[in-house]
């Protein structure tokens, strides 16, 4: 999911990131309204957003680094440095909690061989706890990028791994658009 | 009344295809947007909501129609949200509306604009539902290349621009100015009001934020009228509301119901009552941030604003969050105040210790360091957070604190060791000085 | 015009004004407070200074509430006081105890507000706090400590509103939010020392004054600073005879609240080794005894040929030096020297803080080739005050082998050129008047004893004026002053000078 990124060298995005980023500022009333967005599209591409990334956003967007950073600080999900391949958030608020949100951690702890907010040692899965996902009545669950997975079981967690570990991400309940197949249950 | 019969927001829950514009087209979609822009002007579209009733959905319950109304007369520029920043644990129903019904969204939203004459609307996704921001970027598409969006809208000469905005993980970003603070790509932390958002909120222009839930209600308003709404619901809390359902029942999920119906019949009729082998202990009706009532309390409350604030609680969001007896209290309360420590913006003194005081004392009663002084002082914190800072977060992991204590004291008292030293305790206990 | 009661007390201001200030007006002291700063944004973070407005359910932050004709405020019912001490109490349970070591101890906004609320049992005791990142250098002038920090972003506000350079920010969230600079960025503007001033903790500390002295122990002196013609108004920190801080004060009509870095270094200067202690005569160390005979032999009982002031004197050293010169020639020095670049905000490109007062007393300044042919020209001893003149070569030339006089403070060219060298105070050890560059009089008045045995320069040039033989030296500054006033046309006893200074005959801009 995430390409090494040398973090000396300037930030390099592809013709269509590139693209994106002038057609955000483009789109959005001033320059600093893009930041949210344009930072996302490094986050796309590159899976964090590194000094080169902050050199980058402070020139297209004429922002200080100090702004750029306070809004990298803030948000949960925005990133300064290189993730694993596969950062596996399991939601451990109230109604996950409730349907068995901590049993779900400790399977994952157990079959990855890493506690709560540690990566593997060969960089693939990390495991973290998140806040309310949005999907309490469907809990627990699982989010992996963009692909969110409910009514989670051990078995489930286990075919995800599975999967994953083959290096297929596999097609989410939600992704109803997706041709069926694959799916973990 | 057949619950068929008040499916004014949940109509399409149920297909696969229900967020296609033919579809919605086919279902009378955009009808209301063609009447509202070419027959009614925008004060009008005011007062048919107004008169309607309907309360922000999102959590405050503001009358939405009121609330366009500060928008200050002939304002040249003026921006909308729509807030699907849907983080209020216990809270899921924006996304069934934004998943399966993108467009009734869009057309309310469209019709919303007009009402207040923005010329640019913001639709705010948090950034966890990344799944879902495609779909409604392609519902905006669709609804361009309609012509329901860009310039001249209709042939009427209404000009709107839509935006879909993703988050990126930050509940105080639900707070309506820290939403517009986001997106003006500062950190998402509320504002000091005055100004309030509707005379100077974004780019310090008229600015109006409004739930997903609230926007999705407007086309059918248009269409059928303040009184037809108002035939759903009480007097004071008119219409349907979505409550999204968590915890063992038999049946989670998302429901739209009018409001006003008894807790005891949505909970058996609905919900199918409590899973196999659990008992109800209590309920967080309306998402975490509101007081929790035990099982004997809600039983007997109706679901509508007036009720259950009467029980000493709030409707919120409808986030449901049902609690089995098999749930320890002070092992959920440490669940929660580790969600606002987490979320907490930090700007504003009390919130921002607050929370994390609050959290460091829970976790120490259940190590089983806790002391009678340690379950005091919970509330003592609770005093230095409620009503003192910039925005709510502060009230929102106070209640919930206060009312686990006041409703369960027994299960935090359990905890406190036996032997407590009273008083602070010196790093230097005498004997050991030179 | 709003009338309102405040503690009982009725009170009238004009319609627009923030109920910060009118609490202030009718309490006599301001309400407890961290964030609020008059040159700043509001930012209402710290939530200090609520106060019961009666007929608004909840508390309201006084300094962004506007005042309105009737409201009734009360700022110090049980109410309000039970808010602003839990609040404090918030403030302090993250908070370091590191008064010991923290050079805020005895100005510290938090130990204020602490005494203010007799919080003697405070929760600033427990374990298990939040810690961050200590004395951490950020810029040249300035050292953060991160946990001493309340978060009410005066600095970020002052680096965004004031100098537009935007170094400072706060990143994270909740109470893992923490300022600082962003990663590859210094705090290195000119103004940095003036976060220091604002943060209302030891968060921001000078470097300079990094554990070099306790803040009670200092005194204070009203001065002007002599970097630049803009003449910010600033108070001397001292002990014992040696200047450890200079801080700005508040002057409306020249510098605000704020003074630039550059001129807060300027009083490393006063304690530098180079100092002039002790007259010396052709290069040997005197005593002040045989000063007279020494300037007479060298002709100056007759008067002096040339006198060469400087934009770096007084105004009424400039007075007494025409006095003295007679119908010889006075001239300002060098209109090249002491120049460097302006900025947007206070520094001015000429360094000096009293070129204007040349101007009051019609006193030329000339390029180095001018002064050089006006000194050659110019008969008899030469009297040099201040300055450096002989730094420019083609005025050195002119001046070797004349015989000279020079009042100085440190060893220069122009020291070494003078057959009598008279050790002369510096700004902070003795009183004067300088002219900024809008015409403005501002007084400085001494701070420090003078450096080994210097005299006042105004005693130093009315001796010079008894060796000449005038008889109307002046006994006394208050004396050199009564003559100054009609010499620049000035209706104002320039005895009883405005605290915030004036211009004669109104504002000039």
């Amino acid at each position: 999911m995430n390409k090494p990124v040398d973090e000396k060298a300037a930030l390099r995005l592809s013709p269509d990131g590139a693209a994106k980023v002038e057609a955000l500022i483009a789109q959005y009333p001033t320059k600093a309204s893009a930041l949210m967005p344009c930072i996302w599209v490094i986050m796309d591409e590159v899976g964090h957003v590194s000094e080169a990334g902050v050199d980058f956003l402070t020139e297209k967007l004429e922002l200080t680094r100090a702004r750029v950073h306070e809004v990298l600080s803030f948000y949960t999900m925005y990133r300064t440095e290189p993730q694993a391949e596969y950062t596996l958030q399991v939601c451990h608020n109230i109604s996950c909690h409730i349907m068995g949100a901590r049993p779900i951690i400790a399977h994952l702890e157990k079959r990855l061989g890493i506690r709560l907010g540690e990566t593997t040692p060969d960089g693939k899965f990390a495991i973290e706890g998140v806040e309310c996902l949005g999907a309490c009545g469907l809990g627990p669950c699982l989010q992996l990028g963009k692909h969110l997975y409910e009514h989670l079981t051990p078995q489930k967690t286990d075919d995800l791994l599975d999967s994953l570990r083959k290096g297929v991400v596999p097609r989410a309940d939600t992704e109803r658009d997706k041709p069926s197949g694959g799916e973990i249950s | 009344m057949s619950s068929s019969d008040y499916k004014i927001l949940s109509a399409r829950f149920d297909r696969q295809d229900g967020h296609l514009l033919s579809v919605y087209e086919a279902d009378g979609g955009y009808k209301a947007l063609r009447m509202a822009l070419t027959s009614l002007k925008p004060e009008e579209i005011r007062d048919v909501v107004k008169e309607s009733g309907l309360r922000g959905r999102g959590g405050a319950g503001f009358p939405t129609g009121v609330k366009w109304g500060f928008v200050p007369e002939g304002s040249p520029e003026v921006y909308f949200f729509v807030n699907a920043d849907e983080s209020e644990p216990g809270t899921f129903k924006d996304r069934y509306l934004l998943d399966y019904d993108p467009h009734q969204t869009l057309e309310g939203t469209i019709i919303s604009c007009f009402a207040v004459q923005a010329k640019l609307a913001f639709i705010y996704i948090r950034g966890e539902f990344g799944w879902l921001v495609d779909r409604v970027q392609a519902a905006v598409d669709e609804a361009y290349a309609a012509g329901y969006l860009g310039k001249n809208i209709l042939g009427t000469g209404y000009d709107l621009d839509v935006i879909v905005h993703k988050g990126a993980g930050a509940y105080i970003c639900g707070e309506e100015t820290g939403l517009i603070n986001s997106v003006e790509g500062v950190k998402g932390q509320p504002r000091i009001k005055p100004p309030f958002p509707a005379v100077a909120g974004f780019l310090d222009k008229p600015t109006i934020v409004n739930n997903v839930e609230s926007v999705a209600s407007v086309p059918w308003i248009i269409n059928n009228g303040a009184e037809a709404y108002k035939k759903y619901g009480t007097e004071k809390s008119c219409g349907t509301k979505l409550w999204s359902v968590s915890g063992p029942v038999k049946n989670p999920g998302v429901y739209e119901i009018p409001l006003g119906m008894p807790f005891r019949e949505f909970f058996h009729d609905y919900l199918g009552g409590m899973a196999e082998g659990e008992e109800l202990k209590a309920v967080i009706v309306g998402g975490s941030s509101v007081p929790v009532l035990p099982a004997s309390e809600i039983m007997n409350c109706n679901l509508d604003y007036e009720s259950l604030m009467n029980a000493g609680t709030m409707l919120g969001s409808g986030g449901m969050i049902v609690i089995p007896e098999s749930s320890d209290m002070v092992e959920l309360i440490q669940v929660l105040m580790h969600f606002y420590f987490d979320e907490s913006c930090g700007q504003c003194t009390p919130c921002r210790e607050g929370t994390g005081w609050l959290h460091k004392i829970v976790k120490k009663l259940r190590r089983g360091e806790g002391t009678a002084a340690d379950i005091d002082l919970l509330e003592h914190v609770c005093n230095g957070m409620a009503g003192l800072t910039i925005c709510p977060l502060s009230d929102a992991a106070v209640m919930p604190m206060r009312s686990f204590i006041d409703k369960f004291r027994p299960e935090f008292e359990a905890l406190i060791q036996e032997t407590a030293p009273v008083g602070p305790v010196s790093r230097w206990p005498r004997g050991e000085q030179e | 015009m709003a009338k309102l009661t405040i503690d009982g007390k009725e009170i009238e201001v004009p319609d627009g004004t923030s109920l910060f200030d009118a609490c202030r007006d009718a309490r006599g002291e301001a309400l407890p407070h961290f964030c609020y700063h008059p040159d700043l944004s509001i930012a209402g973070v710290c939530r200090l200074c609520q106060v019961e407005v009666e007929g608004m359910p909840k508390l309201t932050i006084a300094c962004n509430t506007g005042v309105r004709d009737g409201m009734v405020v009360h700022t110090r019912n049980e109410r309000v006081t039970k808010a602003s001490t839990q609040i404090l109490e918030m403030h302090l349970i993250n908070h370091p105890v590191d008064c010991p070591i923290c050079d805020q101890a005895g100005e510290c906004g938090l130990q204020n507000q602490y005494m203010n609320h007799g919080l003697y049992e405070s929760k600033v005791e427990m374990d298990d706090k939040v810690n961050k990142a200590k004395a951490q250098v950020i810029g040249p002038h300035v050292i953060l400590d991160k946990e001493r920090c309340v978060l009410c972003t005066r600095c970020v506000r002052f680096c965004d509103e004031v100098t537009g350079t935007g170094e400072m920010g706060i990143f994270n969230r909740g109470n893992r939010a923490e300022i600082g600079t962003a990663p590859g960025v210094e705090l290195d503007n000119n103004y940095s020392m003036n976060t220091v001033d604002i943060c209302p903790v030891g968060a921001l500390t000078g470097r300079d004054f990094r554990f070099q002295k306790r803040v009670w122990m200092l005194k204070a002196a009203t001065s002007i600073c002599p970097g630049c013609a803009t003449g910010c108004n600033i108070r001397i920190d001292h002990e014992a005879g040696r200047i450890y801080r200079l801080k700005p004060r508040f002057n409306p009509e020249v510098n605000g609240r704020w003074m630039c870095d550059k001129g807060r270094i300027t009083y490393k200067a006063v304690h530098e080794d180079s100092r002039l202690g002790d007259p010396k005569v052709a290069g040997q160390p005197g005593n002040w005894a045989a000063v007279p005979g020494a300037v007479a032999d060298l002709g100056a009982k007759d008067g002096f040929g040339l006198i060469i002031a400087s934009p770096h004197q007084s105004l009424e050293e400039m007075y007494l030096l025409k006095t003295l010169a007679g119908t010889a020639p006075v001239h300002g020095g060098l209109t090249g020297a002491d120049l460097g670049d302006k900025d947007k905000l206070l520094l001015d490109a000429d360094r000096t803080p009293n070129r204007k007062g040349l101007g009051l007393l019609g006193i030329e300044q000339g390029e180095g080739a001018a002064l050089a042919a006006v000194i050659k020209s110019a008969a008899g001893p030469i009297l040099i005050h201040g300055g450096d003149p002989a730094a420019d070569p083609a005025v050195a030339e002119a001046l070797s082998g004349r015989d000279i006089v020079y009042i100085g403070t440190h060893e220069n060219a122009t020291a070494g050129l003078a057959a009598v060298v008279l050790p002369g105070a510096m700004w902070a050890e003795k009183t004067g008047i300088f002219v900024n560059r809008d015409g403005r009089l501002q007084e400085f008045r001494q701070g420090v004893a003078r450096h080994g045995s210097a005299r006042e320069d105004w005693r130093i040039l009315a001796e010079l004026m008894s060796v000449g033989g005038l008889e109307d030296a002046p006994g006394s500054l208050k004396a050199a002053r009564t003559g100054l006033t009609p010499a620049i046309g000035s209706d104002t006893d320039l005895n009883k000078i405005p605290e915030r200074g004036f211009v004669p005959g109104g504002e000039v801009r």
